[in-house]
């Protein structure tokens, strides 16, 4: 029945939706537009990192409130392309296994730098207080280790993860993040971290002790974060691990694609990220705790599910790209549950803007987690309630393309992955 | 509301009786899940009015041990009126590794705050010092302080708040019951088809054996060069193993519910019960020395055997999928 109507529907559907302009939306169409999204969203994520690093130099050539500033402007614009791509993630285990070097939170950041006393750690974690930026020689895990030059290596290979605690982050946003802003001491209070640009001051008006290795941390976890983002375009390039695993079986590509969206919707985004800092009034579940951006990057987020299911993404430079959707083959399949879904992914949209907007406007994230702030507990779960109701559509989309068997089956046992489709 | 809920209560128990296309989850809702719940309000209802009457430590352990029994037979379950405010956070908030709700707890108390007193402002509070979580720091040992009155009347407040958590989870699940056995009813947008509602307590089967292998044996475990038993579960109340025991025993009567004639699944979790009940180790301190770590680990492999065995033979049986569910994400 489905075979019979599918060319009708798809060029009604295609009259009016909002990205259509292929009627030759196929699951091998799909996944090869899926993988040139991912290719564009982790390079402009390249480029807006290199351009972080240009910023951070500049910080440490002439170390002032103006180079400072423009540093954690470069940061935050590197974030808004990154964090789009963080539909990728959960469906793509290539993503996810390397996910963590770059965007690990969150993090006893005592084992990078100062930090005040008092600070709350992992209950477990001995390294909490390492401090790397004072001490040149380390003891880890009773041995000694010669840090004297902080290196991109030092960090990935020793430092990250010390202990086998995973709040021993430090690589990735949040390590710079902490390095550029510092702890944000205000808890559920107006403003955000506030490290003094003196703390880069090389000589003579040096803050917070030991500049030069604080200089040489940010840099080397600057540069490592190139590095990670270099090796992740590479795996979405022509013939790259990334790209191969979900064009070769493209039924199982959407399967990845559909897991990537549901679980950072849901238990991710809506559960972990967004919920529980509400439950627990803490602004230490704060995504972004010490820049005060975390609405940029939920936003971000939310944008970039919906990126995924339109087959759409704008580019750092403004340019657009569309083509071929998971949309457009869920219409197909079953009309209803590709406009419920498009529906819910609007209305996320709209609840997340609604988030950021009152940041923007002063009420920053972390307020709205204190005890008794009923308007910004209210924005925050308008976000959760969407991003709950859009991932019931999500599965219901896993549901309309029929691919509810293949966690059973094994994408290598599926003789024919396109017959649905035929 | 209340008139809603209680017609949706009545079509409830009509239609428990007399649609057999869906017997499979009203049997589960009828036989397991009303009555866990039912007994979560009777037994955080005795601890309540026992932490009313005399509100020392000593007086409150017993009523809270068996509201912890009740609770974790059914504390996998993270669907409808649990996961609404938080509940099911507030009930036990663990792991919680930063200790957030020490911190916070310790904070009311020496800010002396008045919300101690008052129920509506006290269920405003952060989860994590809330519920059994907080209360097992209130009535064991922990390195929370403060003045005999001040303890005593937030013992008080813990245990009202998680019996009025309880009456309304209870009484929510009238209606939230009536949406899984009617599915695709007028105006039920929460499940379509019988499909989608087996499909809800299928995931919640799978990902609680996924959390009780990788989060209640697996944070003790951690690595053979890292054993972390301080990181085990309830280790005050001497509950860790035996929150593991009352989980399995709990999903495998969903599960039965769900599809009884399943003889794997029933094997692989009466295997897996026979070794947590065969383990001398209440709160899991064995993981730190060869011999008592492997024996976890055995258990473990057992609750992970249990839910592959799941996952083929009802899953197989019923054509589902896991959905996705609060555990998703890292």
């Amino acid at each position: 029945m489905k075979q019979i109507i599918f060319p009708l529907v798809a060029s009604l559907l295609c009259a009016t939706a909002p990205n259509a302009q292929t009627a030759d939306a196929t699951p091998e169409t799909v996944a090869a537009h899926y993988a040139d999204i991912a290719l564009a969203a982790y390079g402009d994520s390249l480029t807006t990192a290199e351009a972080l690093k240009a910023a951070v130099d500049a910080l440490l050539a002439a170390p002032s409130a103006e180079t400072l500033t423009a540093a954690k402007a470069a940061w935050t614009a590197a974030r808004a392309p990154y964090q789009q791509t963080e539909a990728y993630r959960f469906g793509n285990p290539i993503v996810d296994d390397w996910e963590g070097r770059v965007n690990a939170w969150p993090l006893d950041e005592g084992l990078i730098d100062y930090v005040a006393e008092g600070t709350p750690s992992a209950e477990d974690n001995e390294l909490a207080q390492l401090n790397v930026i004072a001490n040149p020689t380390l003891e880890l895990s009773g041995k000694s280790l010669d840090a004297a030059t902080i290196t991109p290596d030092l960090i990935s290979g020793e430092l990250h993860e010390a202990g086998g605690i995973e709040a021993n982050v430090a690589s990735g946003y949040h390590a710079i993040e902490f390095l550029l802003w510092g702890q944000d001491l205000n808890g559920t209070e107006a403003g955000a971290g506030a490290r003094p640009p003196t703390d880069f001051l090389q000589g003579e008006g040096c803050t917070g002790g030991n500049c030069d290795r604080r200089a040489q941390y940010l840099v080397a976890a600057t540069d490592l974060l190139i590095a990670d983002l270099q090796e992740m375009v590479a795996n979405w390039e022509e013939g790259g691990a990334a790209r191969e695993a979900v064009t070769a079986d493209p039924k199982a590509g959407l399967n990845a694609m559909l897991t990537g969206l549901g679980s950072l919707s849901y238990g991710e985004q809506a559960g972990e990220r967004m919920k529980l800092g509400l439950m627990l009034n803490d602004p230490e579940e704060e995504h972004d705790c010490f820049s005060d951006q975390t609405h940029l990057s939920h936003y971000y987020d939310g944008l970039g599910i919906q990126n995924v299911y339109l087959g759409q993404y704008t580019r750092t430079d403004g340019s657009k790209m569309t083509g071929p959707s998971i949309s457009q083959l869920v219409a197909a399949a079953d009309a209803a549950v590709d406009q419920d879904l498009r529906g819910q992914l609007d209305a996320s949209m709209a609840a997340l803007t609604a988030l950021r907007d009152k940041a923007e406007g002063g009420m920053a994230y972390d307020q709205m987690l204190a005890p008794g702030n009923s308007e910004g507990e209210a924005t925050i779960m308008a976000a959760v309630d969407a991003l709950v109701a859009q991932t019931k559509g999500i599965e219901r989309a896993v549901a309309a393309l029929k691919l509810n068997a293949i966690a059973f089956e094994g994408s290598d046992s599926l003789d024919n992955p396109n017959a649905v489709f035929q | 509301m209340a008139g809603i809920a209680l017609i949706r209560g009545l079509a409830l128990s009509v239609l428990i009786g007399t649609m057999p296309a869906h017997a499979d989850v009203a049997e589960a809702v009828r036989d397991v899940i009303l009555p866990a719940y039912d007994d979560l309000a009777r037994t955080t209802g005795s601890l309540a009015a026992a932490a009313q009457q005399d509100c020392s430590a000593t007086h409150l352990r017993e009523p809270f041990q068996q509201t912890w029994d009740v609770w974790a037979r059914i504390d996998f379950l993270r669907l409808g009126p649990v996961e609404t405010n938080g509940r099911a956070l507030a009930i036990s908030f663990w792991p919680d590794p930063k200790s957030s709700g020490r911190r916070a707890q310790q904070a009311l108390i020496d800010a002396g705050a008045p919300t101690i007193n008052d129920p509506v402002a006290f269920s405003d509070l952060s989860v994590a010092l809330r519920g059994l979580s907080g209360l097992e720091r209130l009535i064991y040992l922990s390195d929370i302080t403060g003045a005999d009155d001040v303890l005593c009347r937030l013992r008080r407040a813990t245990a009202t708040d998680l019996a009025a958590m309880a009456t309304e989870i209870r009484a929510e699940w009238a209606a939230y019951g009536a949406l899984l056995v009617q599915p695709g009813s007028d105006g039920n947008s929460t499940f379509l088809s019988a499909g989608e509602a087996r499909q809800a307590l299928y995931t919640q089967l799978v990902t609680g054996l996924e959390h009780l292998a990788d989060t209640r044996l697996g944070r003790p475990l951690g690595t053979f060069a890292k054993p972390r038993p301080e990181r085990a579960e309830a280790i005050a109340a001497l509950r860790s193993l035996r929150n593991v025991a009352l989980s399995l025993q709990g999903m495998q009567d969903l599960a039965t519910a769900l599809l009884p004639d399943t003889p794997e699944t029933q094997a692989a979790f009466a295997r897996a019960l026979r070794l947590a009940e065969g383990l001398d180790d209440p709160v899991l301190a064995g993981v730190a020395e060869p011999s008592g770590r492997l024996k976890v680990e055995i258990l473990q492999q057992a609750v992970d055997t249990a839910q592959e065995t799941l996952a083929t033979e009802i899953g197989g049986a019923l054509g589902l999928s896991v959905g996705f569910n609060a555990k998703d994400g890292d």
